[in-house]
This record gives structure tokens, sequence and C-alpha cells, in this order.
């Protein structure tokens, strides 16, 4: 099992059970965080599942395809450490992740 | 004695005009229960949205139609993880807007081919001439299934998705269908086996050998990316068509910036999208507005409906050109969304791109459309224009 945090602005936690081979954002749907909506699926299209990664756990992420970054460079609050949640496959090495997730509505 | 239900996505007249029916339960019966053939319906954007991403509580796992369709293969579709997040990450990265962004030019080419010979005829059928052909050769293509093969594909697919009216089960056209389209699955897969191909058949019968896959799963995911690939961008195209007949200051607009297409194409999905419904089943008593829908029933959530909620968009019963909606349910929501959308977007864009190089205004003839029967996917099946041939090229 995979454990990823997902922590709110007001500091608030959400814990999914992840599990193997499933991404960020489908890991955050399982655990109903209502900032994540993953509207077009995971096929990198909508960027409605950005995540700040801790920066502690950033370097031990695969870093973005040019896709990928190129979704990352057209959104608000982009940061260092942006990544689209569903283009981040987990595995056992994942477990502990910590995500920063913001309201975007 | 049977109930007059308010929703019956089996009955006919419902096809023909069904937004009369989703305000009615989006105003007044928000969680709908169809007495008759006892599923439910939610019909609010809102809704519609918690239960697409809830797929825990709105489980896919039981199929995605309200009736029977015989023995389910496994499908993609009607999974739930971690079944289904194996199954789509085998080939999701290949549907990404990048990599399919690479199959323009083979769009293209084959647009202009089915289109080229109707120019001096001053009218064509949008779905016989040209829709229905144009995303079977490309999900053929992707595939691995032979050219002469599609016309055959196309009636078996078309097969699968009618329903007789207000009959609720796959007709036996539809179940024979399906037992065809897997016998020509296990031939092609055979057929890799003795000669490799470059395609998705390929694909799977390599992942059945390195234990990622089995053989139901193979065949069913063919089954799917066949039907999906097919009839549901092929209706698109045509219902954009019959959005811009009501709409000819859009078809001038589009015709003198075909940059406006994109957008157009957003809000064709959002008012007139194909995929009008799919089903779940609930894993647990869901108390919503009043209501509560029992565990294990089958849910239907309407994607349309929730389009043309007034809680979500003003006016929306009005197509806008420039309205251009990020996020409508036209490709349905979370982790079940189309996996195909960016290739549906990609198609239908350069098919109009194409339609406007050979006309600026055109016109459907009314009297002479017909409507495929399903209660999931709505479009037609014949949808013939009379058009201008266009004499100065679009400016880009």
């Amino acid at each position: 099992m995979i454990r990823v945090t997902y922590r709110t602005q007001n500091g608030e936690d959400y814990i999914a059970e992840a599990m193997d081979g499933m991404t960020i954002m489908e890991a955050a749907l399982s655990a109903g965080v209502p900032e994540i909506l993953g509207l077009c699926g995971g096929i990198c299209s909508c960027a409605t599942c950005h995540v700040h990664v801790d920066p502690e756990w950033a370097a031990k992420l695969t870093p973005p395809d040019d896709e990928e970054g190129a979704m990352l460079e057209a959104i608000d609050h982009k940061a260092p450490t942006s990544r689209l949640g569903c283009q981040v496959r987990l595995d056992d090495s994942h477990d502990g992740l910590l995500v920063h997730v913001f309201d975007v509505s | 004695m049977s109930v007059k239900e308010i929703y019956d996505p089996f009955n006919y007249a419902t096809h023909a005009n069904p937004y009369p029916i989703y305000r009615e339960l989006r105003d007044n019966h928000p969680v709908y229960h169809n007495q008759t053939n006892n599923f439910w319906a939610l019909s609010r954007y809102q809704d519609v949205v918690f239960a697409a991403r809830n797929f825990k509580l709105f489980s896919s796992a039981k199929g995605t139609s309200l009736e029977y369709v015989g023995e389910l293969a496994p499908i993609l579709i009607d999974s739930d993880p971690v079944m289904h997040t194996r199954l789509r990450h085998l080939i999701s990265g290949e549907f990404t807007p990048a990599h399919v962004a690479r199959l323009e030019r083979r769009v293209r080419d084959y647009a202009q081919r089915l289109l080229a010979p109707l120019r001096e005829r001053g009218e064509f059928d949008v779905i016989a001439d040209f829709s229905a052909k144009l995303p079977m050769a490309i999900i053929c293509g992707l595939l691995g299934f032979p050219e002469q093969d599609e016309d055959m594909l196309r009636q078996w697919t078309d097969d699968c998705v009618h329903r007789d009216e207000g009959v609720f089960e796959m007709p036996e056209q539809g179940l024979i269908a399906t037992q065809n389209m897997y016998g020509y699955f296990e031939e092609q897969m055979q057929a890799r086996r003795r000669k490799r191909q470059d395609d998705i058949v390929q694909k799977f019968v390599d992942s059945e050998d390195k234990g990622q896959l089995s053989h139901e799963e193979s065949l069913g995911y063919l089954y799917i990316l066949s039907i999906a690939g097919n009839e549901t961008t092929t209706k698109l195209i045509g219902n954009m068509a019959w959005q811009l007949d009501a709409h000819p200051e859009a078809i001038k607009r589009l015709a003198d910036n075909p940059a406006l297409i994109g957008q157009s194409i957003e809000e064709t999905m959002r008012i007139d999208g194909p995929t009008h419904m799919m089903a779940r089943t609930t894993t647990a008593d869901i108390p919503l507005h009043g209501k509560v829908i029992p565990a294990g029933a089958k849910v239907a959530l309407l994607f349309m409906s929730a389009n043309r909620d007034e809680r979500k968009y003003p006016t929306p019963d009005e197509f806008v050109l420039d309205r251009n909606p990020k996020d409508h349910l036209g490709f349905g929501g979370g982790i079940h969304a189309c996996m195909g959308a960016a290739l549906a977007r990609l198609e239908a864009r350069v098919a109009w791109e194409e339609i406007f190089k050979l006309t600026d205004a055109f016109e459907v003839q009314q009297d002479r459309t017909q409507r495929m029967h399903s209660p999931q996917v709505r479009g037609f099946t014949h949808l013939p224009i009379r058009f201008n041939p266009r004499r100065t090229a679009p400016a880009h």
C-alpha cells in the first residue's frame, strides 16, 4: 500500500491508500480530495489535477515530459515543484508522498 | 398497467428531443427513479460530477449500461481500480494530445480523400458520406485492422449500440455482432502471432505474453476501442452540422475564421454531445436531495442534462460559439473520462476545417435526416446537407 497525503491550503490532510500503478490524480479521487477534479480522466489535457509536490519529494519523482511541461507552463499557481497528478504513476517507492493542493473553483 | 415514466431512454420519442425531459428531471426530480425498469437518474451538473468522481460509491464494475447486454467481458469502462488502473495505463499514454497530434496528417489526408469527389455535387450526407468513415478509418489504422474490413466493422458496432424501441436489453442483432467482433479480434490476434505488426493489437498480444493482460481482457479492450473510436466522433461531427444549421451566423464566422472551430466543437460537446448517459451501480445507500438511492442500484448519469443545467451555465439551451466551455461533461469526468477525447477533438476539428474548405454556406435537409436509436448515444445516421461550393480559400 502506498500512502499519499494531499494537504489543502487550510492545512487539512487527505490520505489516500493508493494501489501500485495508480496516478496521483486517481489516488486523489479514490480518497475524495475535493481540490483534485481530474476532469479529463488523465490524458494530460485539463490540468485540473495540478499539485505542488513537497520539495523533499520533488526530486524523487520521474521529471515531467515535454507534454506535461507545456501544460504546466500555462497554469495558474505554478510553482517549481508543480506536477500534473495524472502524469505521475505511483509505486512502492512513493509511500509517504506529500503533495499540496488548492481550491481551484 | 405500466407507469408513464418521465425519463425512458428506450422510448424513441426521448431520442427525438430529450432536453425538455432533462429539464423536468433537474427541476422536479433531481434524484429520479424509473419504476418500470428499476433504475435511478441524476441530471444536475453538480450531482453528475459528484457521481463521476466518486468511483467507489458509483461503481462501473457491473457495467455502464442500464440494461442487460449479455455476459460481460472484462472491459476497461466496466471496471474499477485496480483492474481499471492496469488496463487504462496500458495504452492511455498514446491518447494524450501530443501523441494524437502526430495523426493529424493522416486524418486530414483521409478527410480530403472523402470530400474531394463531393465538391461538385452541391450536396452530401455528412454522416454516410463522411463522418461515419473518417473516425473508423483512423481507429482501424491504430488498432491495425485492414481498410477493407472497415465497413463490416462499422455495421457491427452500429448493431452493438442500437436498441429496439421499448426493449430493455441488447437485441439479438447486437449479440450476434458482438460475437462476430470477438471472433474477428481473435483472428487478428492470431495473425499478429504469425507475423508482427506495429499496432495496438500487437501491443495486446505482447502484453498477454508478458502476463500483463488476460486474453479475455484483450478481446474486451478491442471491443470497446472499436465501438468508442467510431460511434461517438461520427455523431459529434454530425451534431455540429445540426447545431450550425440553426446558427447561420456561426457558419459565417467559422468559414471566415477557422481558428474558431475548436471552440465550436467544445460548445457542440456541451449542448449536443453524442454521449448522453453512462450507468453506474451504487455500492452503498446514497442520500441525496431528500431521497435515498439504495446500495446496488443502477444509476444513469445524464451528462447531456448536466451540460444544460441552468445552475451551471447561463442560457444553457443556446448554442453560443464564444462560450468555449472547458468544464462540460461531454467526455464524462473522473477516472472513466473518455480516453479518446483528444483524438475525437482532433478528428472533429480537422473534419470541420476540411468541410469549411469545401463550403462557406450550407443547410441541413431536415426532412431527410434519420436518427440512431440508443439509450446512451444520440446522433444521426443520415444528415444530408446542401451547400455552396467555396470559391475563395479560408484565411488561415
